[in-house]
Formats: C-alpha cells, structure tokens, sequence
C-alpha cells in the first residue's frame, strides 16, 4: 500500500532531512516511524501527503506515484498533522463536511463516524471552544470520513495529558479493524509504538536504522543485560568493559548508565567478572531490554530527552 | 474478493470532487471564516466611507471647487477601498498557514491553484458589497454620479480586474511573509502609497512630469480613470494617461492593462503559493 524507495529530502540551505529511505507498508498494517523531533518523521509524512517535494527517490501510495500523481495519492489518503490543522472558528461538523467535500466522499459517515470518535455531541459547536483531546479526536474523525485507505498519523498524542493521551491510544487501537486501512504513524513515545504498531522503523538523523516487529527488535538485544551506574566518565569504564571482553559492540553508555547486553552469558558471572575490574560502580542491576534500549543503543540518545 | 469487486472499491475510492465543486466549497468554507471576522469586512470600509462622506465634501468647501469634486473623490475611494479590503484579506492566508486548516487542504486531492482562486472568489464577492456600500453611502449624502449603459461595464470590468490585481498581489505577499505583524507592516507601502499617485485626489498631470509617468505604470491609475469615465462620464483621466483623441481606444488599452496586472499577479500568487506551501 505504501512503498517508498530512496526518498530524500534536502531543504534550501542543504538540511538533509530525510536520507535515501527505503520502507514498504503492506495493506491493512499499521506502521510506525520512531525517533526523536529532527529524526526526519515529520518530513517523510510530508513528502508522503505531498505537502512536501521530495528531492530525490520515489514514493507510492497504492500504486500511486506521490511526485507525479499527487491528486490520485492525496485521494486515496487522509493525515492528521502533528500540529492543530483545523477550522477554529467553524464548528466540528463544518469541518468534517469541508473534508467529505473535498474528497468528494458523502456526508453520510459523519455522524457515525463522529459517534464512534466519542464526539457526537460536541459537532455543532465551534472548535475553539473544544479541548486539545476533543480536537484531535475530530481531526482523526475527518480524517476517516473520506473513508482512506492511507491514513497518515504525525505525532498523534504529541502534547496530551496522559490520561487522554491513553483514550486516544484507545481510539487509534480501535483503527485496526477497520477494513484495509493502511496507518502510518510517528511517535517518539516508545509505548505508542508497541502497543499500536505492527512493525516499526527508527529513525535517526533522517536515516533509517532499524526495521522490524517490536518484538524482533527487543531481542535483538537478547534476553538480558546489566546495566552499571558509574561515578565518573562512563565511556572510560565502557571501554575497559570492551578491553577485557566483557562487553560487546551493542554496549552503550548514556551519561553515567552503561547498558552491557549479555549476548547468552549468565548474569551472576557477568557481574562477577565485572567486579574483578575495579570500576567505579555505584549501582548493578539486570533486566530484559526494551525498545528504549534499541533505541538508545541505534541512536545514542534517550528518547524523552531528544524529543 | 473478485477482481470486478476489487476495481469497484478501488474506483469508489480513488473519488476526487470536479473542479467547480471544489472551488465552490473552497469559497465558501472561506466566506464562513471571513463572515466570522467583522474585522476583515469593516475594517477596510471605514477610511474610504470617511473619505467620501467627510474628507471629500471638506476640500471641496475649502479650495471652493465645483461640485464634482466630491464625485471625483467618491469614485477615488475606491481605488483605496479595494487594495485595503483585498489586503486585509490576505491576512486570512496567513492565519490559515499559522493556526488554520491550510495543511488539510493542501493534502486534499485538488489542485493548489483553486485554494487561491476560492480566496478570490470571495474578495470579489466582499469588495463588491463593500464598494457598492461605498457609493450607497456618496449617494445617500447626495454625491452625484451619472453612469451610461456601457459606462456601468467599464466601471464594473475595472473594478473586477483591480481587485482581481490587487489579490493577487495580497495572496503573493501573504505566502511570501511568516508573520501577520510583518505583512500588515507592508500594507502601507504597496496598498496605500500607489493610491496617493494614482490620480485618486488630483489629476495625474497636476504631478511632476516623471510622477506622472510612474502614475501611467500603475494598474490603478488606469483603473480610476475607467471607473471615472464609466460613473462620471470624465474621460479627462484616460486622456491624460494616453493623450489619444479617441475616448474608447484609450479605455479598451487601460483596461487591457489592467486585466494584464490582473493575469499575472494572479499567475505570479497561483505559483508562489504552491510552492511556499509545498517547499
């Protein structure tokens, strides 16, 4: 449903945003893009609805070429942006209607489709008077009255208060039974990402640096690891980890905290050859790996802390 | 699933609306947020209303001049009338692209071009309301006007192809400038300094020779001078911009000057706004 092959994109002044990507969305899936602000999601959704030209590579959605056929891709598409996209001043059901209008679909699912939103009885009032969950739950309900078979999701809690934050998660969860909807969607809540995605792709500096189930990602760690809190310069430590064959290539370190996966070895023994170094350890503990740490180890930052 | 119910579902999908029913809607989705702003309505009336109803009966009493001074005024409020009106509604552009809907609309499958023209569609249909309250307003204080058949289509072409110009131009700057502050900071210049060498309150020749020349180079020059020779019957305007005998011959070239301003800043706004929004 979406294939996109070497798609880059370079801003004016030479930012490379997004660098020779290569993905494919199969109908029916939902996908995620993962990385921190600046990783290139949000440009790759904008060359993908065609908001924005890509500079080079291609892009499909369902068959359609997203550079040379952009009517046809925007038809077969709906997005619901990372910031507020919505008529203020026009009431709910306004706004949907401007949608089904312009994607020449019936007016017919509003209701429904405002009524399975939770937002029925808030369509005839005007949209600067909803909170920020009402609202992106109608910019989701226009997204779908146009009945897509694409539907482009950036950042779709981003901003939220927990607790909507999870009704949403509810709400979006609830999308995939619906027909062969195809969703995309970008996160940099690693959470969102396993709970809602069938595969993910992470993003780093505008490339992509994994690709795979989540499950598949976090065992790609293996089944354990350490983690070492040192005082001091935790690179030095990682590095005498390294020299005495302790720890490997997927070893990291974020500030003072060393992540040592244990790649089969048992974790009593590990710690135990550790001590035998002298570190400067203040704290030892072993547990399973998390997309965090795929994260972490792929781009060298934590999550929370780039975004 | 069969093939034929396949490419059933697939031709139901890949639905896209014609284009005068997507410029209908483009319109009147604008219309509502416009309605929604007295601002953008009222606003850009009230100079030229207190120039026609105050300002234009005071010089007239203090150089003691005939009475078709006034008229003459009347019909140069409008010349401020329509870049002001068209102008403060290109701010809508901007309030799209900052807190508006513009991103959903660009991902519509229509084509970029209507987005602009939907928004000229209805500074058409608002500038029209408001000169027509302009001239209800100089007729009510009994300023005197005396259109001809033909008269009135030379004075509604004009007016058409002025503000088609002049949103043009608004649309251009709109997609051109990030902030609202910024482009309201540029209204003064480019919509309210022509209007002071466009002949609006004195005849262009009554300037230096060379401000005479930079006033022949301005679409509202030519406008003013159809609008006064079509509700005034003053054809003194397009003599002094083309010092030609024949009245109709200088009215049909300034107002293929005008239609040409009106072509390409609308061309010039199509083309910038697609591709400041899609970058």
């Amino acid at each position: 449903m979406i294939e996109v092959e070497a798609l880059t994109k370079v801003y004016p002044g030479g930012v490379r945003a997004v660098e020779a990507i290569d993905f494919t969305v199969d109908p029916g899936e939902v996908f995620g893009l993962l990385g921190p602000n600046g990783a290139g999601k949000s440009t790759t959704i904008g060359m993908l609805t065609t908001t924005l030209r890509p500079t080079s590579g291609t892009a499909r959605l369902a068959g359609y070429d997203v550079a040379k056929q952009p009517l046809a891709a925007r038809s077969v598409s709906s997005a619901v942006f990372q910031e507020a996209v919505v008529d203020r001043s026009l009431t709910g059901r306004r706004n949907l209607e401007l949608h089904a209008r312009l994607w020449n679909a019936g007016a017919n699912q509003i209701d429904s489709t405002a009524a399975a939103l939770g937002i029925a009885d808030l369509l005839d009032r005007a949209v600067d008077t909803y909170s920020g969950g009402q609202r992106r739950r109608l910019e989701i309900a226009r997204a779908l009255v146009s009945d897509p078979r694409v539907l482009f999701l950036d950042e779709p809690t981003a901003g939220l208060d927990p607790r909507i934050r999870h009704e949403l998660l509810d709400v979006l969860a609830g999308l995939r039974g619906r027909g062969e909807l195809t969703l995309l969607l970008t996160t940099h809540y690693l959470d969102e990402a396993e709970q809602l995605c069938d595969r993910i792709a992470i993003m780093h500096l505008g490339r992509i640096v994994a690709l795979d189930t989540p499950a598949n990602l976090r065992t790609s760690l293996g089944a354990e690891l350490v983690e070492l809190r040192v005082d001091g310069d935790g690179e030095r430590s990682l590095a005498r980890l390294r020299e005495h064959g302790l720890a490997g290539d997927d070893a990291f370190v974020v500030g003072s905290t060393l992540t040592v996966p244990l790649d089969g070895r048992g974790a009593a023994a590990a710690i135990a050859e550790i001590e035998v170094l002298d570190l400067p350890v203040t704290g030892v503990s072993t547990r399973r790996p998390t997309l965090d740490d795929i994260y972490l180890r792929l781009t060298g930052g934590r999550l929370a802390e780039a975004a | 699933m069969t093939a034929i119910a396949s490419t059933a579902s697939l031709i139901r999908r890949e639905r896209r609306p014609g284009t005068t029913g997507a410029l209908r809607t483009l319109a009147l989705r604008r219309l509502a947020l416009t309605a929604r702003t007295p601002r953008e309505l009222l606003v850009p009336l009230l100079t030229p209303v207190l120039f026609a109803l105050v300002i234009a009966p005071a010089l007239k009493t203090a150089l003691h001049t005939s009475a078709s001074y006034e008229s003459y005024v009347a019909i140069g409020t409008v010349g401020l009338l329509v870049p002001l009106n068209t102008f403060f509604l290109g701010l809508g552009v901007i309030v799209d692209r900052e807190m508006g809907a513009q991103r959903e609309l660009l991902a519509a499958p229509v084509r970029r071009g209507l987005l602009v023209l939907g928004n000229l569609v209805v500074a058409l249909a608002i500038t029209g309301l408001q000169i027509g309250t302009l001239l209800g307003f100089a007729v009510a204080r009994r300023i005197h006007f005396s259109p001809h058949g033909p008269g009135v289509l030379w004075f509604l072409a004009a007016a058409i192809l002025l503000t088609v110009a002049m949103y043009g131009a608004a649309e251009t700057l709109a997609s051109r400038i990030p902030r609202q502050e910024e482009y309201i900071a540029r209204i003064p210049a480019i919509a309210i300094a022509p209007w002071f060498l466009a002949g609006s309150l004195f005849p262009i020749t009554a300037m230096p020779v060379g401000l005479t020349w930079v006033a022949r180079f301005l679409p509202l020059t030519h406008a003013l001078a159809l609008m006064r020779y079509g509700l005034l019957n003053d054809s003194s305007g397009l003599h002094a911009i083309w010092r030609m005998h024949s009245t109709t011959g200088s009215a049909g070239l300034s107002l293929a000057v005008v239609a040409l301003f009106a072509l390409v800043l609308m061309r010039i706004a199509i083309r910038v706004f697609t591709h400041a929004a899609t970058r």
